[in-house]
């Protein structure tokens, strides 16, 4: 599973819609400690989905410890979701019976929820224990275990996936028996959600024997559950990971978690989540050695990544490709937009990632993969939409052709959120817009008024779909 | 890299995308259904009286398909077979009353997939 995440770069900001207010001087751009609004587009892009202008202007005021503060431990007053809840069709999403809704509910969390982390943390655990072609019901409720857990212990999140229905007959632990134990989710467990290595073959024959008991009961109503029969478990001594024991569901469990190669398997895992650049040896020991010293928390190890000089590295030069459903979310978030009708759920999809859906057990393969020659189309298509549909449409009208190419340029950038925008990138478009008239003839152009309009359109588009909104 | 994106680029942004989908009639209800070797699972079983649209997932390696009857049996409406991973909408208009909802490829509703439904009147009536 090459799954390095490689990505990146700054946009503009929004919506935990209410930023703080900054204090009193605070300077606009640049806070105390070299915090600047870029380094709050950074953040925000990779714990979350993006910031809005007013965001930056805010958290680039308070500076860095205040802004990581309300990231990682999110406002006082608990999660909550802002603005109206989305309609389609003129209906509310019914996420359970309407296909695509499920998807739709989830991205208008990461639209709307003051938690950004926490919705970001929810779709790294939707990537590492992916589970795949279960029914709605039993997806979403695994998607809510995954966010109450979201920074929590990973050894109880362990646990409770491990109980996870969507999970048990997705990997078959479901109905697997002394008599015959089915290996799939010992493997798993040690490939890709614990270990990565450093096991043996016996080890996941044993650690089969081990998880063993578990059945599922289904009547004529559909699926009733999972239960426990202690009958059906081996209790025999096994062998698992050079322990000898009579050991059950949660002693194997326990064994992963205590394994020497753990710690520097998660953490390593998370840092490729949130930074582009792999970490280095020295960095894996600090993480993992948090890790250990809180009990394998998540939440230690999260921030420590957030705090880390290697995530704002180069922040003129953005490098971590966002992924489909953060690129969607944070568009329609950074602009003000609104979830009002399926469009990202096929443009999700053709791009790569469709939630509830990841292509195998492995998860999706982050980075540069995301951008294949569709997707990029399709990821120009999303800023269609957005400029048709969303709060960056043009007015009719509003704008003249005799307007400054620069002021143009200056009122797209306003208008799509202030994403931040490089010295490179504003002068391709200010260059675009000064030729934008160029095929009309001097004497009409006072009445080209609705060229001005397409200009706008265009600019906005570009500042959404463009090179420089595909990386954070 | 921005300053190699050309006015020509620009022209396709002007494309308006798509027009928003035809409006549901007003009394019409989803109902979640999934497939799968051998259950079939109906994620509401009690709807109010109206056009219920049953969106179909075959989650099975088998071809499955849908067929929808009322307590005496008869057959009120009968969906395409739906291959492996496939999805599909089957929409019907029931009145009050009870329904049963199978598989009819092969013996799979002998085998599980089989399932009841009921409709009910809205509240407030109608």
């Amino acid at each position: 599973m090459a799954r390095r995440r490689s990505a990146p770069a700054p946009r503009a900001g929004t919506a935990a819609r209410r930023p703080p207010r900054p204090a009193a001087s605070a300077a606009r751009r640049r806070g105390s400690s070299g915090w600047t609004e870029a380094h709050v587009h950074r953040l925000f892009w990779r714990a979350g989905f993006g910031a809005t202008a007013a965001e930056a202007r805010a958290w680039a005021a308070r500076g860095r410890a205040a802004t990581i503060d309300w990231i990682v431990d999110g406002p006082p007053g608990g999660t909550k979701l802002h603005g109206p809840a989305p309609r389609v069709d003129g209906r509310k999403l019914d996420p359970v019976n309407e296909w695509g809704h499920d998807q739709l509910w989830w991205l208008d969390r990461m639209v709307r929820s003051n938690r950004p982390l926490v919705e970001k943390m929810t779709l790294f655990w939707h990537d590492h224990f992916a589970t795949s072609e279960q029914d709605t019901p039993r997806m979403l409720a695994q998607n809510r275990l995954f966010r109450s857990h979201a920074l929590g212990g990973f050894r109880p999140l362990l646990k409770q996936v491990t109980r996870d229905p969507a999970m048990q007959l997705f990997l078959s632990l479901a109905d697997s028996t002394k008599e015959h134990p089915n290996e799939n989710y010992a493997r798993e467990l040690m490939e890709l959600f614990t270990l990565g290595r450093g096991y043996s073959e016996r080890d996941v024959r044993e650690a089969a024997r081990a998880l063993t008991g578990y059945r599922s009961k289904w009547t004529n109503k559909g699926f009733q559950g999972i239960r426990y029969e202690a009958e059906e478990h081996d209790d025999g001594v096994k062998r698992i990971l050079g322990r000898r024991g009579r050991f059950g569901v949660d002693q194997v469990l326990d064994l992963v978690c205590d394994h020497p190669r753990h710690a520097p398997f998660l953490v390593t895992k998370l840092w490729q989540f949130f930074v582009a650049a792999p970490p280095s040896p020295a960095t894996v020991r600090a993480l993992a050695a948090t890790y250990r010293r809180s009990g394998l928390q998540v939440k230690p190890v999260v921030r420590q990544i957030l705090e880390h000089p290697a995530l704002y590295r180069n922040l003129a030069a953005p490098d971590l490709v966002k992924a489909p459903v953060v690129y969607i979310a944070g568009a329609l978030r950074t602009t003000g937009s609104a979830i009002t009708d399926n469009w990202p759920v096929w443009l999700s999809s053709t791009m790569g990632q469709q939630l509830f859906q990841p292509p195998s057990v492995a998860g999706w393969d982050w980075g540069p993969r995301w951008m294949s020659s569709n997707a990029v189309r399709q990821r120009f298509v999303l800023g269609n939409y957005v400029v048709n549909y969303g709060r960056p449409r043009v007015r009719r009208g509003a704008y003249k052709a005799s307007l400054r190419p620069d002021r143009a340029v200056a009122i797209a950038i306003a208008a799509v959120g202030s994403p931040p925008v490089s010295a490179a990138e504003r002068a391709a478009l200010t260059r675009l817009a000064r030729h934008w008239f160029d095929d009309i003839p001097k004497s009409w152009r006072d009445k080209a008024d609705w060229r001005a309009e397409s200009l706008q359109r265009t600019l906005r588009h570009l500042l959404i779909a463009g090179p420089g909104a595909q990386l954070c | 890299m921005v300053a190699a994106v050309p006015a020509a680029l620009a022209v396709v942004v002007v494309t308006v995308p798509s027009a928003p989908a035809a409006k549901r009639p007003a009394a019409s209800t989803a109902v979640g259904v999934s497939q799968r070797e051998f259950r079939l699972t109906p994620y509401r079983t009690r709807v109010p009286v109206g056009e219920v649209r049953f969106n179909v997932t075959n989650f099975g390696e088998d071809v499955h398909d849908l067929v929808v009857r009322d307590a005496r049996g008869r057959v009120l409406a009968r969906s395409a077979e739906v291959r492996s991973g496939g999805r599909l909408t089957l929409a019907v208009k029931l009145k009050r009353g009870r329904y049963r909802l199978s598989c009819d490829v092969a013996n799979h509703a002998q085998l599980g997939m089989r399932a009841g439904f009921t409709v009910v009147k809205p509240r407030g009536g109608r």
